[in-house]
C-alpha cells in the first residue's frame, strides 16, 4: 500500500479543513441539517477534499455539509480524499450541485443551448422572462458563434435577450473563439461587421468598386470572392 | 460450424461471457460481416457496447479505422430472459438505446438485443429508435438471420409517421404540414399525406384541390404512387426562393361515392404499406400522414402504413390524453398483430406532445392535467403497458421529471391558415419552434 490518502474515507478534524466553492444554501436547511447532525454525530456524507499540504485540506465539494458540521460543531469530520487536479475539483463540485456546470457556446449542440437556456428560464427570479427557447436557441446555434470573442452578439439576435440579461447567460456559457479566417465568405458572419469595416477588408483583397455599394451588396461581393 | 450447432453446443442457461464469445461474433458474421467488420466492447460514448460492426472499404479496415458503426449488438446470458415485456427484456432495450443515441453513433442504423434464445432488431432513423422485427425465438436460428437481413440489406430513405389522435381538433393537420415544412427548410424530402377523405383539410390548408380518384386507384393498387403526387411549392419573395414538399391530397370521390362496407371490400388493411413502399425506399426522407380523428377504416390503414404514431395532445382536453392512452394499450397492439405477420414489428408510439400549449399555465390547470396523466397511466396497469414514458420521457425510476414535450401556442400559428401557408414558411418563429420540436424528435445532433 502506498502512502498517499488519496481515494481513501478519513475522520479529519475540522480544524485542518480550509473552506472551498461557497454554499448558497438557505439558513433554515444548514440550521436543520446542524440539529440533525448534533444527534447523530457523523455525517455519512462525505466532504471532498484535496491535501494542500501537512495535515491542511481544502474543501473541493459538498460545502452545504462542511457548513451543517461547522455549525453543528463537531470536531471531526468524515472526508474524501480526491486528487489536486482542477478537472476533479469542477466534476466534484459539479456532481454535488455547488456549482451549476457551463458549456462551451463555441461549439455547443442545439440540445446544449436549449437546455441551458429553459434552466436559466425556470431558476426562480430569473431575468429571463419571456424568452422563448426555441426562437432563441435556434438563433444562438445559427449565429458564427464559434468566433465570438464575448457574449455581446447575443444582444442582436433579436430574441429580447438584451445587454442586461447577459449576466444570466453567463452563468452557464463560456467562450472559447477560434480566430477569424483571413478571407470571411461566411453571409452570417460578414453581416456581423459595418460596412466601413466591409470596405476595409474589400480593399485589403485588391477588390474595385466597392466604395458606392450598399452594405449588403458588399457583403455580396465579398462572400463570392474566392 | 453453423448458427445451429454453435447454440446447440451453449450450456443450457449459459451466462453471458459464453454468449458473447460464443455466439455473438458467428451471428453478426451469419448476418453479412466480415471478422474484420467486427469490434467487441465499442466505445459509444454512453458506454461500451459489446458488439460494433461497420463496412470495411477497399484497403482500410473497419476494426482499425473504427468509425462510422452501422450495427450495434447487445448480448445478454441465457440466464437472462428476453421474452417481450419481461424485466429484463425492458432493461436491455433501454440500454440498447442509450448506446444508439451516444455521441458516436451517428452512423448507425441497426441495433441487434440477443441472448442466443431470443433476437430483436431495431432500427434507428434519425435519433428515432424502433423495433424492425418482432423478438423473434431463436429454435430456428436460420429464420431470424434471413428476416435480419432481408431487412439490413435494404433499409429504407424514409420513416413514416403517422399523426394521430383519435380525438379531434387537437391539431393534427396543422402539425402534419408545419412538420413537413419546417423539415423541408432544414433539407429533408417529405410527403405528407392527406388521409382523411371527409374533412380534406390539409388540402385546404394548402389551397390545392382535392383529387378526383387518383387515391382509389393507387389504394386498389391501379395506379403508381407517383401518379398521386402533387408537388407543393412555396416562395419566398424576399429570399427570392422556393421550397418544396410532396402532396398526397384526399380524394373527393372517396368522400361521397362509397360507404364503409364497400371501402373494406376493396381497400386492403395494408393498401396503404404496400402503395407507399417503392417512394418510401429512396424517395423521401420522411412520410408523414395526417390521421382522421376516429378508428375507422381510413384511420387503421393509415395506422398500418406507420412506424411509429406521433400523437398531439392538449392540456385543456381530457379526451386527448384518455386516447393517447388507449392508442398504446388498444389501438398499436391490435395493429401490430397484424403487421407481425409480415415479419415486421408494427407502429410504435412517439411520446406524446403538448399542441398548441399557452406560455402562461396556471399552476392549478397543470395540476389538473397531470392528475388526469397519472390516472391514464393507471389504465394501462391491468393491460401491463406501462404508459408513463409515452407522457414523460424524462421519467425514470430515479428520477421524477414531469417534462413533457411541447409546441407553444402561437398567432402566427393560426393566422397562417387563413392564409393558406404553413406556419413554418409563413413566419419565422413559427419555424424556430417546429424546428426544436423536430431536433428533439427526430433529427441526428
Amino acid at each position: 500500500m502506498g502512502l498517499s490518502d488519496v481515494g481513501n474515507l478519513m475522520c479529519l478534524p475540522v480544524d485542518e479543513i480550509e473552506p472551498g466553492p461557497q454554499t448558497d444554501a438557505h439558513d433554515y436547511l444548514i440550521q436543520e441539517a446542524s440539529n440533525l447532525l448534533q444527534a447523530s454525530q457523523r455525517n455519512w456524507i462525505p466532504i471532498i477534499v484535496k491535501e494542500t499540504g501537512v495535515d491542511e485540506y481544502e474543501v473541493i465539494a459538498n460545502s452545504f455539509v462542511y457548513e451543517a458540521v461547522l455549525e453543528a460543531g463537531l470536531e471531526k469530520v468524515w472526508c474524501i480524499i480526491a486528487d489536486d487536479s482542477p478537472d476533479t475539483a469542477l466534476v466534484s463540485s459539479v456532481l454535488a450541485n455547488d456549482v451549476v456546470p457551463k458549456v462551451n457556446l463555441s461549439t455547443a449542440t442545439h440540445k446544449q443551448i436549449a437546455n441551458a437556456l429553459d434552466y436559466l428560464i425556470k431558476q426562480p427570479g430569473t431575468l429571463l422572462k419571456g424568452v422563448s427557447v426555441a426562437t432563441a436557441s435556434a438563433r444562438i446555434e445559427d449565429a458564427p458563434r464559434k468566433y465570438w470573442q464575448t457574449l455581446e452578439p447575443i444582444t442582436k439576435l433579436k430574441c429580447r435577450l438584451t445587454k442586461s440579461k447577459l449576466k444570466e447567460l453567463r452563468k452557464v456559457f463560456y467562450l472559447e473563439p477560434e480566430p477569424l479566417p483571413d478571407v470571411i465568405t461566411d453571409i452570417t458572419l460578414l453581416d456581423t461587421f459595418t460596412a466601413t469595416e466591409l470596405k476595409k477588408m474589400a480593399k485589403k483583397r485588391g477588390l474595385k468598386g466597392y466604395s458606392s455599394l450598399k452594405k449588403s451588396d458588399l457583403i455580396k461581393r465579398l462572400s463570392q470572392v474566392e | 460450424m453453423s448458427l445451429k450447432e454453435i447454440i446447440d453446443r451453449l450450456p443450457e442457461g449459459a451466462e453471458e461471457p459464453f454468449v458473447k464469445t460464443e455466439f455473438t461474433p458467428a451471428f453478426i458474421q451469419a448476418l453479412g460481416f466480415t471478422k474484420d467488420d467486427i469490434i467487441p466492447e465499442f466505445s459509444t460514448g454512453a458506454g461500451p457496447v459489446d458488439h460494433a460492426a461497420g463496412r470495411s472499404t477497399n484497403g482500410s479496415r473497419f476494426i482499425d479505422l473504427r468509425q462510422n458503426p452501422r450495427l450495434y449488438v447487445e448480448t445478454k446470458g441465457q440466464d437472462k430472459d428476453l421474452t417481450e415485456g419481461h424485466n429484463h427484456y425492458t432493461k436491455v432495450v433501454s440500454q440498447l438505446r442509450r448506446y444508439l443515441l451516444g455521441p458516436n453513433s451517428k452512423t448507425v442504423q441497426w441495433g441487434i438485443i440477443t441472448n442466443s434464445l431470443h433476437a430483436q432488431l431495431f432500427r434507428k432513423h434519425g435519433q428515432v429508435i424502433y423495433p424492425a422485427t418482432p423478438c423473434m425465438e431463436c429454435t430456428d436460428i436460420d429464420a431470424v438471420v434471413s428476416a435480419f437481413r432481408k431487412r439490413m440489406q435494404a433499409p429504407s430513405r424514409a420513416l413514416t409517421v403517422a399523426i394521430y389522435n383519435n380525438k379531434g381538433g387537437v391539431g393534427k393537420t396543422t402539425t402534419t404540414i408545419n412538420l413537413a415544412a419546417a423539415l423541408t427548410l432544414l433539407g429533408k424530402r417529405v410527403l405528407a399525406i392527406d388521409f382523411d377523405p371527409n374533412q380534406q383539410d390539409l388540402g385546404d390548408a394548402l389551397d390545392l384541390p382535392p383529387l378526383q380518384g387518383q387515391v382509389w386507384e393507387m389504394l386498389t393498387g391501379k395506379i403508381d404512387v407517383a401518379e398521386s403526387i402533387t408537388p407543393y411549392k412555396h416562395e419566398f419573395p424576399r429570399a427570392k426562393r422556393t421550397a418544396s414538399f410532396d402532396v398526397i391530397l384526399s380524394d373527393a370521390n372517396m368522400a361521397s361515392d362509397f360507404d364503409e362496407v364497400k371501402l373494406r371490400q376493396h381497400i386492403k388493411p395494408n393498401a396503404l404499406l404496400k402503395a407507399l413502399q417503392p417512394v418510401k425506399q429512396t424517395e423521401y426522407d420522411y412520410i408523414l400522414i395526417d390521421v382522421p380523428p376516429n378508428w375507422r377504416i381510413f384511420s387503421q390503414r393509415a395506422v398500418y402504413a406507420a412506424d411509429v404514431v406521433l400523437m398531439p395532445v392538449r392540456h385543456d382536453n381530457l379526451h386527448s390524453l384518455q386516447n393517447a392512452g388507449m392508442v398504446v394499450t388498444d389501438l398499436l397492439p391490435e395493429v401490430q398483430v397484424e403487421r407481425q405477420k409480415l415479419g415486421d414489428f408494427g407502429p410504435v408510439a412517439l411520446p406524446v406532445f403538448l399542441n398548441s400549449l399557452p406560455s402562461k399555465v396556471s399552476h392549478s390547470q397543470a395540476e389538473i392535467m397531470h392528475k388526469a396523466i397519472d390516472k391514464v397511466i393507471k389504465t394501462g396497469k391491468p393491460k401491463k403497458v406501462d404508459l408513463r414514458p409515452y407522457f414523460y420521457p424524462k421519467w425514470t425510476s430515479n428520477r421524477r421529471s414531469l417534462a413533457m414535450e411541447r409546441i407553444r401556442y402561437m398567432a402566427h400559428i393560426a393566422k397562417a391558415d387563413f392564409y393558406h401557408i404553413p406556419a413554418a414558411f409563413y413566419s419565422k418563429v413559427a419555424f424556430e419552434q417546429y424546428r426544436s420540436f423536430i431536433k428533439e424528435y427526430f433529427l441526428w445532433g
